[in-house]
Parts: structure tokens; sequence; C-alpha cells
């Protein structure tokens, strides 16, 4: 194998890639990227079994060959190299020479015959999607998913595609995030469970402009625009009913500035239970109040104006999880709805100039008796 | 440090105390047996839970198994352990050592701390006179022997409290006087320092420290920097006998636990289980009776070869009720199983991080199922109901259908 490549091509290539590589592995070749050089370019591929990504990079290719080198330092190395050509040559088997102006290193690689082979997923049959919706949809929703490993199924996010829309929605149980997008290029209908961390490999690789083409094997689903492909293994199960427990009569409206109700709760958070995060929100017509009370610690009190002319309601919210949900709220003003301090609140986008449709609800907290 | 001001700490240890009580309770039988072990049957189930002290001249220890103890020392009497006088009797001395001072810690079912810091009003300053005293009262008033150990901290009484033992030659009182505790920690070997233990000592000997002495030697900066910040100022601290920590009377239960020897070892997966649920439910109504929650919960295995395991984990918030803590013991021991699957003859279930159940917070689901580690209203509701009938008709009146052993067909 020999090849030449500019710093930036490669640097580019490994980028992507290298967030595939799992940092602590039991099966060691894991840790290497897949390096493959041939006429169409390099193409630098890595997995940690559950998501693999591949991506082909220009290069000029005097002797086609692969290899595998370790991840961490390859990186380590052309991120350190100056701005110039790379010469990548094969010394024997596994051992690799490169060469950059006047800097020289030698790896050890592993043969590309232990490098696990990515799932076969047939492109012939797929959906196309833009790069932006995808990523829109990911950003607002993935963050909702589980990180526990009691309910397997909530550690994804339900991916519902349909004639008309596609639909990602994502909860831990406690909180949910649903967003709908409506789409113009129809393909079947599917639901999938998709990890979380595949998505994030996704939103990063292809830039907004592309055109996404989505295809799916029985257990895996492949990312794919022009020679850059992201796999992924989905997680099966049944998703719990999500749409049943959206509520629909939540009729104490409230109307409120995110910024100003994001600070009054990051406020009133310092003194919060490190464990409940609890802070209680007093709604009386155009007035919120925020009050904590942290045994052992302190208290905290404060107060913002709202449009709200409901009767008086008092909740508990883990304020973390109104945070997070505030946080990725895309316009100025926010509805939160309610209709009982154990009910579940929804929150809202108000007047957003966008096709999508963007839901968050989260579960209150109860005083235990 | 004037005397005046350190602290006067004494640990009133019973002497083989559960040996004790059962020659008490039975004066003609266990009481004429010079040999006598307590703890497991007189076929060789079951573990010794104490021995007499003529009897440990043979090896005998506590936590060995009874037939290993009989193979040592054949000629030894077996008893069961007479649980309930063990307890009362524990009590009985709790209430003359609450004569002395009103700040008594209970260590264990035969270890009181004392803190006499302020009593020398009382009862002079001479701290050897005092624990004489409160030897003899507690002989006189249970029929109890006590070792007294004192000194200017709970870590030098302990120390004492081993060194006063009327088997080595003492007469049952040792006090370490203040000034003397330097003197006195170099008499004990660096693995006779409670909460140093072997892995300790290994990775002391392997950074040159063999004995007290040696690590006297370096200042609390050496420490450091050979065993890091936390670990090097609490050596430093420890091996010159020097323990802030207070005696702290009516200490609150720290955990629960409920655990079984079998009298057969049980490899069938199926039996633990039920074994198990057992357990749980017992700990989880001990729980729920002191108005608690358990924050952790660990299941104990150990194997017929004497190795055990034990898994832990943690629930999101406090729990109680019978099915999150049931659901979450099987999950370990099925852990523990997969990781080993030989013959068990021990199971246990703890529960431990216990906080007040009341006044909690409790993150509201939204799935009506109920998730890992977060109790329902209808468990709560459920396991109210189960305390009720047991409270009622004991904790044989409700059970589990698995519990329930097949009637014999006629």
């Amino acid at each position: 194998m020999k090849f030449t490549v500019t710093r930036e091509q490669l640097h580019e290539g490994l980028t992507a890639v290298a967030a595939s590589v799992p940092t602590k592995t039991t099966l060691p070749v894991l840790s290497n990227i897949l390096v493959e050089a041939s006429d169409d370019g390099l193409r630098l591929s890595g997995t940690d079994l559950d998501i693999a990504v591949s991506t082909v990079v220009a290069a000029e290719v005097d002797e086609p060959g692969s290899v595998t080198l370790p991840a961490k330092k390859l990186v380590e190395i052309v991120r350190e190299l100056p701005s110039a050509a790379i010469r990548i040559t094969t010394a024997g088997e596994q051992r690799v020479n490169l060469e950059c102006g006047r800097s020289k290193f030698r790896l050890l690689g592993v043969s590309k015959d232990e490098f696990p082979s990515f799932p076969p997923v047939d492109f012939e049959d797929h959906w196309k999607v833009t790069s932006a919706d995808l990523q829109k949809l990911i950003g607002h929703v993935s963050f909702a998913t589980s990180t526990e490993e009691s309910r397997p199924i909530l550690n994804g996010v339900l991916w519902e595609l349909r004639a008309d829309r596609m639909r990602m929605v994502a909860t831990n149980g406690h909180r949910l995030a649903k967003m709908d997008v409506p789409l113009t290029s129809a393909g079947s209908t599917a639901d999938l469970i998709v990890p979380p961390k595949a998505l994030d490999q996704v939103k990063k690789v292809f830039g907004p402009a592309d055109e996404i083409e989505i295809a799916r094997s029985e257990n895996h689903l492949g990312f794919r625009c022009g020679a850059t492909r992201v796999f992924t293994r989905l997680i099966e199960g049944p998703y719990p009913n999500y749409d049943q427990v959206i509520p629909k009569g939540n009729d104490r409206i409230a109307t409120i500035d995110r910024q100003t109700i994001m600070s009054a709760v990051r406020r009133v958070g310092v003194v919060a239970s490190d464990q409940t995060h609890r802070v209680r929100l007093s709604f009386s017509p155009g007035t919120l109040q925020f009050s904590v009370n942290t045994p052992d610690l302190g208290e905290a009190q404060d107060e913002i104006s709202i449009s709200y002319d409901g009767d008086a309601i008092e909740i508990g919210f883990n304020a973390n999880y109104l945070l997070e949900i505030l946080k990725l709220m895309p316009t100025d003003e926010v509805q939160l709805a309610m209709q009982a301090p154990e009910r579940a609140a929804t929150i809202e986008p108000v007047g957003w100039d966008d096709p999508a449709a963007y839901l968050c609800l989260v579960m209150p907290l109860r005083l235990v008796d | 440090m004037d005397a005046f001001d350190s602290k006067r700490i004494l640990l009133a240890d019973a002497d083989a105390f559960f040996v004790s009580v059962a020659r008490l309770v039975d004066p003609e039988g266990a009481g004429r047996k010079k040999l006598l072990i307590v703890g497991g049957s007189p076929d060789g189930r079951g573990v010794v839970t104490s021995a007499s002290y003529e009897a440990r001249a043979y090896g005998v220890r506590s936590a060995m198994p009874t037939g290993k103890a009989l193979k040592l020392c054949p000629g030894a009497t077996v008893v069961g352990v007479p649980r309930k006088e063990c307890v009362e009797r524990s009590k009985a001395v709790r209430v003359i050592l609450q004569d002395f001072s009103p700040s008594v810690e209970q260590a264990s079912i035969d270890e009181f701390y004392i803190d006499m810091s302020g009593t020398e009003g009382l009862f002079g300053p001479d701290l050897k006179f005092t624990a004489d005293e409160i030897r003899k009262r507690v002989l006189e008033e249970t029929g109890l022997p006590f070792s007294i150990g004192g000194g200017t901290s709970k870590l030098l009484a302990k120390l004492a409290a081993q060194r006063a033992k009327p088997h080595l030659d003492n007469d049952g009182v040792y006090i370490v006087a203040p000034g003397d505790e330097i003197e006195f920690m170099r008499l004990h070997r660096l693995g006779e320092i409670p909460l140093i233990g072997p892995k300790f000592v290994e990775r002391l000997e392997k950074i040159g420290l063999q004995n007290v002495e040696q690590a006297l030697r370096l200042d609390a900066d050496a420490m450091v920097a050979l065993m890091g910040e936390r670990t090097g100022r609490w050596f430093y601290r420890r091996i010159r006998g020097l323990d802030a920590s207070r005696v702290r009377a009516g200490r609150p239960n720290k955990s629960l636990s409920h655990e079984g020897t079998f009298a057969r070892d049980i490899s069938n997966d199926a039996e633990l289980e039920k074994r198990l649920l057992a357990f749980s439910t017992r700990v989880a109504a001990d729980v729920r009776k002191k108005r608690m929650k358990a924050k952790t919960i660990s299941v104990k295995i150990r194997y017929h070869d004497f190795k055990t395991r034990q898994a832990n984990s943690t629930f999101t918030y406090p729990v109680s009720a019978d099915r999150p803590i049931c659901e979450e013991a099987l999950t370990l021991l099925r852990r523990l199983r997969k990781a080993r699957n030989a013959p068990v003859r021990l199971l246990g279930v703890s529960l431990s991080h216990l906080n007040p159940a009341t006044g909690e917070w409790q993150q509201l689901g939204l799935f009506g199922d109920p998730e890992k580690g977060m109790e329902t209203d209808h468990d709560i509701v459920l396991s109210k109901a189960v305390d009720n009938i047991t409270t009622k008709f004991g904790h044989k009146g409700i059970v589990r259908a698995t519990e329930v052993k097949p009637r014999e067909k006629d």
C-alpha cells in the first residue's frame, strides 16, 4: 500500500470516523481504524460493533492495499503535523511508515483480517431525507432518552417514518420529547428504535446540505451520502405507547419568556437537592413564583412575570428536566400547560416559524407522606 | 494536651459473649462444659458463632464451619445460639452502662463504646478505677464477664480492649493513659489496627512499611506522597492512635439484613431464588417497620468452598415496598450466579442507606408500568396490607405462593 494525502483531508476523514472507535474495548482491533487505499481514494472505517462509520477522502494512491492502525495515535499524529502532504507506505504486513515533510513515524498495525465486517445493509430500497431535517429531529429529541439499563427500549429514539411525515420520540419515563417534520419524498412506513449515539454520529458526520439515503436490514440501519456511511444496530422490542401519556386536556396555560424562566430555575436550582433537584413552581395570574427548600442545605425564592390567567396551581419539578427542555425550545417564548400537580405538564414553542412541530412533556415530583 | 482536655473513651467488650449466655441459660448442660461451641449443630452443619476460650485453644474460631471446628476439637459440645436471651442480656448491659455515662454507643450485640469525658467529677480521675467498677457491676447484675479498654480515642479503646482480655493474663481492664498513645501503638502489627486489612497491609509492605515503628518515621507529607491525599492523611493519624470519630449514642441503623446458612448446600437456582424472595420480603418488612426507606440493596452468596461474593445496586429513589426490592434482589442474585454457578451454603440480602420514609420527593413516571427501582402507589398499598396481616398473624400469616410447600396427596 502506498498513497499520498493532504493533512487536511486525512484529518477530516479521521475526525469523522474516530468518534465511533471505542475508548475501552475487549477486542483490541476495535481501537484501530481500517485504512483502505484504492482507485476511489482512501476509505477510513471505525466501529465499536454497535455503530460503524466509514468515509472516503481523496488521495493519490500509487499502490492499493489495506491495514488497520491505532486510531488514537493516528489522530494525535495527524493533528500535530504541519499542513502538508502526508505519505503513507506499508513496510511488511503490519508496519506502516508515515512521512510528512521532515517528520517520520513508524506505526504498528493489526492485520485487516481481524477487523469486523460491516453490517450488510442493502441500499437498493431506501428512504431519502435531508440532513437538515434529520439534524433538527436529532438535536431536539435524542437528549430525552434514558441512560438507565433497566429498560433498554428507552435507551433508543423512536423514529417513525410515514408517507407524509417523520417523527422522533424519546423518553426516560419521566420526561419526553417529540418532534414531527413533514416529508415530501415518501418511502415505506417504518418504526425504528435507534441508539442516540448513532444519531449523534449521523448529526456529526453529514453536512446540513446533504441528502441522506437510509436503509435497513433486519437488525441494522444504514445511512449513506456519497461515500460516507454510518451503520447502527437497531434496538428491538415494542416502544411504549407514548401517545397515550401525552395529555390532551392541559387547560392551565402559561406563556413565559424562555430566558427569564431558565435564569430563575438555574438560580433557585443552586440550592435544590442533589438527588431530586426539586423546584416548586406556583402559578397565579400574571406571576410565577419559584421556591426551593432543601433540608440540611437551605432555601431560595424567586419570582417572574408571566402571562397566565388560569386558577392558581403549585407543582414541583426536577429543575434539570425543566432546563434541558427549555434550552432546546426554538423560540423566545414558550407555553407551559398543566392540569394538576401530579399530572404531566407540556412545554411547546410559541410562534415557531417552522414546518416542524415540537412538544416536550415532563412529569412532576410528588411529596411522599 | 492536658489530660482533662482529652477524650476518655472506654470500650466494653464481652468475653465470649454467646458462650457466656449459653452457659447462663443452661447451667447444668452447657454451663458445665469447658469445651463449648455455640453455633451450628452437633452433626457439623452451620458455623461457629463463638467458642469457649478452652475450645479456642484448639484453633476453633468464629465463622468457622462447625464441622471443621469439631475436627479440631473433637471433645467439644455444640449448642445452638440462644438468640432471644442474647438480645435481652445485651439490652440489660446497655442499661447498666448508661448509669455511668449518657453517651453509650452499641457497636454490636456485645460491644459498647462509652464516652466518659467529663465524668471525672463523678467517678474520679482514674479511668482504670471506673472501668473496674463497670466490670464488677455488669458481672454482678448480668453474670456476663466483660473486658474493658480505654484511651483517648475509639480506636485506642478498641485496641486496648483486646489487650485487656483475661485469657491474655490481664485483669480485664487496659487503659492507655493520655500521652502514652504512640508507645501503645508500637505494640501492634499494622494488620492488627482496625480498618487496615490484609490488602492494605500488602500494599504497605510493597512500599517498605512492615510495622508501626517504620510507619511512624514517615511524616504526613511523605504518607500523602506514597498513598494519596486521603489515605495518606488517614493512615498518618491511624498509626498514632488518633481517631476523631465520636461515641454516638442511639446511632441509627445503617443497614438491615436477613440471611441464612442452609441445612444442605443449594445448587438449584429456582430454590435459591425462592429463599432469596423470602429473605427479601422479611428485610423489606423490617425496613417498613422502622418507617424507613432504603437506597441500596446487596445480595451476598457464600459458596460451599466459603468464597463469598456480593453484588449491590442503588435505587434511583429510596424504596421500602416488596416488589422493587424483590425484583432487584433477584437481578443481583442472577448476576452472581452467572459469574459462578457453584453450590451455595449461605445467602443473604441487606438494605442500606436507610432514610426516614416521609418527606421524600418522588419523581412521578409517565408510564403506568413500574420502572426498576421505583415503587408505585400500588406497591406501597400492597406492602402495607401485607404488613397489617403479619402484624396480626406473624410472618407465616401471609407468604408468597412459591414458599408454600405442595400438600402431599392422600
